[in-house]
């Protein structure tokens, strides 16, 4: 309301800031006091004041703590003399017997605070520095005593009354509640217990015959009515357990709960509490939908009631609704918070250096706004409102928030199939505009990753120079580079992409590590490491054998204190996690199995526990992934057990993705079309309907079902979804799967025996992949070259061996067991169909490799291969007359057949 | 039948019980319908129709129409089943403790005033011991709010006689011995914790048993949010609830059945001064000032010292822009209550309405001081500071508003305007989305959200064209939507939808007698657009009009003349040149 109440920085004195002050007082005992020095050490001492200044910076809550709870922790810290603290705390409320006495309290207080100038200070006493934190903290306290009118006295002492008999005066409150409650719809209580009763009668009616009604009512009333107490009794404690025993208790309750807040709970200054909101939205950043929306929502609303011009507050109810995927309640309290607050509160404590301007951060509404739409699937709209916010940041020149504004914008660009931005972005952001305006979205992409990096460099801006590093190595893999305007013998014509460009771009996005300090608040970083401090005073203690004496206990503490504050902010852990994440990718992708394996390792092990839970779940599912190509499935199968346990709750899990690519890819080798058809259908299904979005699931299912349609030998269908797949891939420019299609459709026209019109296909795949270095694709898509060739007939067999040696190293050393086992039964085919070639005398070049592929292909269960290769060996062994091993070949070959014939049969013998 | 007299008795001895319990303002309300019943003309009294002779001016002006059909009506309606009987009084003398209460109570000791009831078990000494406890409780918590006011605006300072109150009216409404009027204070005060269902059960159990307790029956309306949860009260018939229906209507947007409602209760409550303002209020909202603005005056006339609803009154007259007439008004209430929140409104709208907006600023803050949820201060503060160009404070106010009472357009309206004048069309255009939401026939915000789209930074003229329909649909009185729909088409080169828009805003401006530069446009463009199409009659009619206009235009006609006659005879002639004009 622009300052129609709100007095900055008020302070105001609370119990618990007095229970602070009486143990300053100890701390740092005045002159004229005539307190006995309790401390046997300095350490000890030096703990006390660790302590208090932990409890006044620390952010872990929004209430102050109460009595109760400051005496448990005085428990922990005091050691000897913890008892004698605490009588020393109680001693002193109980003399506080009138508002006069707190008067005099306070004037007490500054004694103990040293005046500026002395200079002769005694040996023996301990002076608090006005201008230390803690010397600042009693000042403050003073000073806002001062300014308390009688009134606010008077409010203070009752307050402090009930602070010193809270857990009594609580227990009293909660039984007038219950009382109330249970006076409230005693009515609908009676009726609910006789029908309850009357049910029971009816249960023994029907068991005994006989109705023993004098006895049974009574008790049956009395056990209902019992259960009924008992779950009011914990409802009305507050604890957030809920047994939801009966309907009626629930709906009776919530109401007058909520509304309620206890008298004895104080807010802690608004530092601690914006640190405290800033926690709690990094909290749910990073977990998701995972972390309990509900709960989040309940301490808001009792901030909301505390604290109503705490806009905050919104902005963190917003960040919940968007994680729990609530549209309409996310998109309400995100407006809210611009409107109230005109996006400047909470962002004080960041220096105001760039940007800030009186008209408020409505632009940051706008980014803000536009990623939400982004998140929630809605691309044009995003796209539109990020183009507003580019517009209002150049207007009043907010550079900060135009590099992030741009770097929000490529990344939707990126990510969302976008065929054409020309009316979006026509005539809005003049750099881009400038150059050309019939620009790809790829070349628009790549200027606004570099508009942004730029501005982001020169603005310090470590962490979004950082991933905008990160989004450059991923365009870089993705793309060709072309030279935006080509012209002049100097123009330099590659088309590749530069895997060297890629990982000078993931390198330096990974120096973010050295030097993101400049950027990191030194507020939440005290704030948070006295939480953790005060944490580890009720943790118990991990080493038993130190905590023998007290000397070492104390210097473990110390360890790790000094352990926090070196700690990397989680949002530094998180982007340099992406970067091992990314450089997995792009292994992936350049085909190198090991090295992707490893760099998802050292995600998994390093940044596991500090990163987002959908980058965690990327981990794991590329390493269940890995297993699948490299183990079988019962392995993949096992390990995805795991995973689901740990990521089932998230609300865009990809793990039920993986589960249905498995389960296909698994029907599909057992020749379980059906059950393919329908994980092809689910897959499809998971997808939105909106175009643009989730594309690659788009793609992924389509591609899925050619090869449904495919190994139904459905030809012609199966070329018909590739062509419109490759299509789709074309319009919104997805060129690595544009490779991939190329390699199917190859695939299909080879199987249907049309090796002639096969070939260009498997040329135009093998192209795409050079040019975008897809090392592993490409050695698959030269044996599927090669087996087209052997199609064309015989006479082709040398040129197709030469062919698949070429590939062969590729194939033995990244590929999966799949593509090694059907380069060993091509090898084995081309020998076997060259004239040239004699069973008799090299028989175990071809035996080998036909052993070797059934074995693989065994723990693969692809029966189909399998069989083939059996096939193939039981001929061999024919040839050469040894008919034991060729009928050992041909039982197996009968078994697999079987299997392949009846798929359903082995299903049922699986359950 | 009903009559009047028995509609009459019941209110005297309505009023006599309420003020006997000290609710005062139910009485008051109760004493404004009293009088405004129609006398008997037989036996009149020249001091009882001073208050009465006003209003038959208006009514001579203004209800030709409604009496027609009001008098049927009032033998339909009132003929029903037989209403509820005045209850005896359980304690026929007062005793002299509860008299003693009565006037601490009267004196606002409401302290003192439950203490001196504090062992009496008569269901009248309970009802004013726990109505007085209630009240100090109250008052207390108004002190504290002012006193716990923190940096964060920390307004958790409650009603402390609340549990205590609770605890014993449910115990009494189990064992039976509480009556209406205890009814009516454990709904106001199980209101007051949150608990809605019980609360509307308790006050339609106490209106259902004692009809004339006005002060139930509002607080009855204000937990109905909803059509829903009006339609699922269960009411007993009595004319009583006809006056709550019509204001439950009103809060709900339903100006027109709220209307008739009143209408319907206008044949017997004749000169009730409530009945006049409260349709004014619905005719307010309907926009049709004029009406208003003289049924105010009459109102003013008949009880010059009033000032609920006069905040009504001076936005009409704000709307009017009548200086003289708000400054008159802002000066008679600031003598006879300055410090209430309509009083600080009224100066507040004076001043807006002479460009003084910090004056009208701080008047809207003492308002609001007086009365933090006082939704139009809110709304009408923002309006200033968007004057002031000061947007971030207006839309700080507006969203207040919102928050106050989401249902509120002008707000939502106002919210939008202050984005779109900070250059963010599209984020303004959800705002204006919600107000039209809630009042989706006025022209204004559809024209507002038009040129939302139509902005130099949007530029979706489709959706402008859209909402532009709409506006022409919902009549819209200032004429933009017809021309601006003919521009956008003429601009997307679909000149028969121009030529369509042209014409129609031409019919409009000569309905209204209009000239000026929108009516040339159109002119010149059937005119031209007539003529490339080889209408040429036509044309040539448009062109004449033209004629009668001096300028540029008639220049453009008289070529555009020639042309026609070129193009009619077929070939270019020499005598054209001639061509008498």
């Amino acid at each position: 309301m622009a300052g129609l109440t709100r007095t900055a920085g008020a302070y105001s004195v609370t119990p618990h800031k007095i229970s602070v002050c009486i143990l300053l007082q100890l701390y740092a005992p005045s002159a004229q006091m005539s307190l006995p020095f309790p401390f046997a050490s300095v350490s000890q001492h030096n703990r006390l004041g660790l302590y208090l200044l932990s409890l006044t910076k620390s952010c872990d809550d929004i209430f102050e703590p109460k009595l109760e709870d400051l005496v448990n922790q005085l428990r922990e810290v005091g050691e000897d003399m913890d008892a004698w603290l605490i009588d020393h705390l109680t001693n002193r409320f109980s003399s506080l017997t009138s508002p006069d006495d707190l008067l005099n309290f306070f004037t007490d207080m500054r004694g103990i605070l040293g005046s500026l100038d002395s200079g002769a200070v005694q040996d023996d006493q301990i002076i608090l520095d006005p201008s230390s934190n803690l010397g600042m903290f009693v000042r403050r306290c003073i000073l806002a005593f001062n300014l308390l009118s009688f009134e606010g006295v008077c409010h203070l002492f009752s307050s402090l009354e009930v602070y010193c008999h809270s857990s009594s005066a609580q227990y009293d409150a909660s039984n007038d509640n219950l009382e109330s409650l249970i006076q409230h719809d005693q009515m609908d209580m009676e009726k609910y217990i006789m029908d309850k009763a009357t049910e029971e009668i009816e249960l023994h009616k029907n068991a005994s015959g006989s109705v023993p009604f004098h006895l049974h009512t009574p008790k049956a009333l009395f056990k209902v009515t019992e259960g009924l107490l008992v779950t009011r009794k914990e409802k009305s404690r507050g604890n957030t357990k809920k047994t939801e025993a009966t309907p009626l208790a629930c709906s009776s309750s919530s109401t007058v709960d909520d509304t309620l807040v206890d008298e004895s709970l104080f807010l802690r200054t608004n530092y601690q509490i914006q640190g405290f909101l800033m926690e709690q939205a990094n909290a749910i950043e990073t977990h998701g939908s995972s972390l309990s929306s509900s709960s989040i929502e309940s301490f808001l609303q009792k901030l909301q009631n505390l604290a109503p011009e705490l806009h905050r507050v919104h902005f963190l109810r917003y960040l919940n609704k968007l994680h729990s995927d609530d549209y309409f309640a996310a998109l309400e309290n995100l407006l809210r918070y611009f409107d109230y607050s005109a996006g400047t509160e909470g962002f004080d404590l960041v220096p105001p250096s760039t940007g800030c301007s009186m008209n408020g951060r409505y632009e940051v509404a706008l980014l803000c706004l536009g990623m939400m739409h982004f998140r929630f699937g809605h691309p044009n709209l995003a796209l539109e409102v990020l183009t507003e916010a580019v517009r209002v940041s150049q207007q009043i020149s907010n550079d900060t928030c135009l590099a992030y504004t741009l770097a929000a914008m490529s990344n939707l660009l990126s990510e969302m199939g976008i065929a054409s931005t020309t009316n979006v972005l026509g005539s809005s952001y003049s750099p881009v505009t400038s150059t050309a305006s019939s620009l790809s979205v790829q070349q628009r992409v790549y200027i606004l990753l570099k508009e942004s990096l730029r501005r982001a460099d020169s603005l310090k801006l470590r962490r979004l120079v950082a991933s905008n590093h990160l989004a450059m190595a991923k365009f870089e893999l993705m793309h060709v580079q072309r030279p935006l305007l080509s012209f002049g013998p100097k123009a330099s014509i590659r088309h590749k992409t530069c895997p060297v460009s890629v990982c000078k771009e993931i390198r330096l996005g990974a120096h973010l590590i050295s030097d993101f300090s400049a950027e990191s608040s030194t507020m939440t970083v005290d704030g948070s490491l006295s939480s953790v401090w005060l944490k580890d005073l009720q943790k118990p203690w991990s080493q038993p054998v130190f905590s023998q004496e007290s000397g070492s206990r104390k210097s473990s503490t110390f360890f790790q204190f000094c352990d926090h504050s070196v700690s990397i902010p989680g949002s530094v852990s998180q982007i340099i996690g992406a970067s091992y994440l990314l450089r997995a990718t792009s292994w992936e992708l350049y085909g190198s199995a090991p090295m992707a394996r490893m760099s998802t390792l050292v995600y998994a092990t390093l940044f596991g526990d500090t990163s987002s839970s959908s980058d965690a779940e990327l981990a794991y599912l590329k390493l269940i992934q890995h297993l699948a190509l490299y183990k079988g499935y019962k392995d993949a199968f096992a390990a995805l057990k795991i995973a689901e346990e740990k990521f089932l709750t998230l609300s865009k899990s990809k793990i039920l993705l993986l589960k249905l690519q498995l389960l296909h890819e698994h029907a599909l080798h057992r020749g379980n079309l059906k059950l393919a058809q329908r994980m092809c259908n689910e897959l499809g299904g998971l997808a939105s309907t909106t175009m643009g979005v989730d594309m690659e699931l788009k793609v992924e299912a389509s591609l899925r079902e050619a090869r449904t349609l495919l190994a139904a030998k459905q030809y012609s269908q199966a070329a018909n979804v590739a062509h419109s797949l490759f299509c789709t891939c074309h319009k919104f420019n997805l060129q690595i799967e544009k490779a991939s299609v190329l390699l199917l459709l190859a695939e299909i026209h080879k199987k249907s025996g049309n090796a002639v019109l096969g070939l260009p296909y498997a040329l135009a795949s093998i192209s795409f992949c050079q040019s975008f270095n897809l090392d592993l694709l490409k050695a698959s898509a030269t044996l599927t070259l090669a087996e087209l060739w052997l199609g064309l007939g015989s006479n082709h067999a040398k040129r197709a061996l030469d062919l698949l040696h070429g590939a062969f190293p590729m194939i033995l050393g990244h590929g999966g067991l799949e593509l090694r086992a059907r380069a060993y039964i091509f090898e084995a085919n081309c020998y076997l169909s060259n004239p040239c070639f004699s069973v008799s005398t090299d028989s175990d070049t071809v035996l080998d490799s036909l052993r070797q592929a059934s074995d693989e292909l065994q723990h693969l269960e692809y029966h189909e291969l399998a069989a083939e290769a059996l096939y193939l060996m039981a001929m061999v062994y024919d040839k050469l007359g040894r008919f034991e091993e060729r009928e050992e070949a041909a039982t197996l070959f009968k078994k697999h057949i079987t299997a392949l014939e009846n798929p359903q049969d082995e299903e049922l013998n699986m359950a | 039948m009903f009559s009047k007299e028995s509609c009459r008795n019941e209110i005297r001895a309505a009023i006599r019980q309420l003020s006997d319990r000290c609710l005062h303002s139910a009485a008051k309300w109760a004493g404004e319908q009293l009088v405004g019943i129609e006398q008997d003309p037989s036996h009149f009294t020249p001091s009882n129709t001073r208050f009465q002779r006003g209003s038959s001016s208006i009514r001579r002006r203004f209800s030709s129409t409604n009496e027609s059909f009001s008098t049927p009506q009032l033998s339909l309606g009132f003929s029903q089943p037989p209403a509820t009987p005045i209850p005896e009084e359980d304690e026929v003398v007062d005793g002299d403790l509860y008299l003693l209460a009565k006037s601490y109570f009267d004196c606002r000791e409401y302290r003192r005033a439950s203490h001196v009831l504090r062992d009496q078990m008569g269901k009248k000494s309970v009802f004013l011991r726990c109505y007085a406890l209630y009240l100090a409780g109250e008052k207390r918590k108004e002190e504290e709010m002012i006193e716990l006011e923190g940096s964060l605006g920390k307004s958790d300072a409650i009603n402390r006689e609340l549990v205590s109150l609770e605890r014993e009216l449910s115990a009494l409404k189990r064992t039976g011995a509480v009556d209406s009027f205890g009814l009516y204070l454990y709904g106001v005060v199980l209101k007051e914790k949150g608990n809605e269902s019980l609360a509307r059960a308790c006050l339609v159990e106490s209106v259902n048993s004692y009809p004339w307790n006005w002060s139930a029956w509002s607080e009855l309306q204000s937990l109905c949010t909803s059509i829903e949860i009006l339609n699922s009260l269960n009411l007993n018939n009595h004319w009583m609830k006809e006056f709550f229906l019509a204001s439950a209507y009103q809060e709900l947007r339903m100006h027109s059945e709220s209307l008739s409602k009143y209408e319907y209760l206008h044949g017997i409550f004749s000169f009730s001064n409530y009945i006049q303002a409260q349709t004014a209020k619905a005719k307010y909202s309907l926009r049709e000032f004029d009406e208003v603005e003289i049924m105010f005056e009459d109102l003013l006339r008949n009880d010059p010292y009033r000032v609920e609803d006069m905040d009504m009154y001076s936005n009409v007259l704000y709307a009017k822009e009548a200086c003289a007439a708000l400054s008159y008004l802002a000066h008679k209430v600031f003598l006879t209550d300055k410090y209430r929140p309509e009083s600080c409104c009224i100066i507040g709208n004076y001043y807006s309405l002479k460009g003084q907006h910090e004056k009208a600023v701080m008047y809207f803050r003492r308002a609001l001081k007086l009365n933090k949820k006082y939704l139009s201060a809110w709304t009408l503060m923002g309006h200033e500071y968007v004057e002031m160009k000061n947007t971030t404070a207006a839309i700080d106010a507006y969203r207040r508003a919102v928050d106050i009472n989401p249902c509120d357009y002008r707000a939502w309206y106002g919210l939008g305007q202050a984005y779109e004048m900070m250059g963010m069309p599209f984020y303004a255009l959800h705002y204006f989305r919600k107000s039209i939401f809630f009042l989706p026939n006025d022209s204004r915000l559809w024209i507002a959200m038009a040129k939302c789209y139509q902005s130099e930074q949007l530029q979706m003229l489709e959706e402008a064209i859209k909402c532009y329909k709409r506006a022409a649909n919902c009549g819209d009185t200032e004429g933009i939507a017809l021309n601006q729909l003919a521009k956008l088409h003429q601009k997307l080169g679909r000149n028969e939808e121009a030529a369509f828009y042209f014409e129609k805003d031409l019919e409009r401006m000569d309905a209204e007698g209009l000239e000026g530069p929108n009516m040339y446009e159109a002119l010149i463009f059937l005119a031209t657009h007539l003529k490339t199409n080889k209408k040429f009659d036509e044309a040539e009619v448009y062109c004449t009009r033209l004629l009668d206009y001096s300028g540029p235009e008639k220049e453009k006609a008289k070529r555009l003349l020639r042309g026609i006659r070129m193009a009619q005879t077929g070939f270019p002639s020499m005598d054209m040149e001639h061509f008498p004009l």
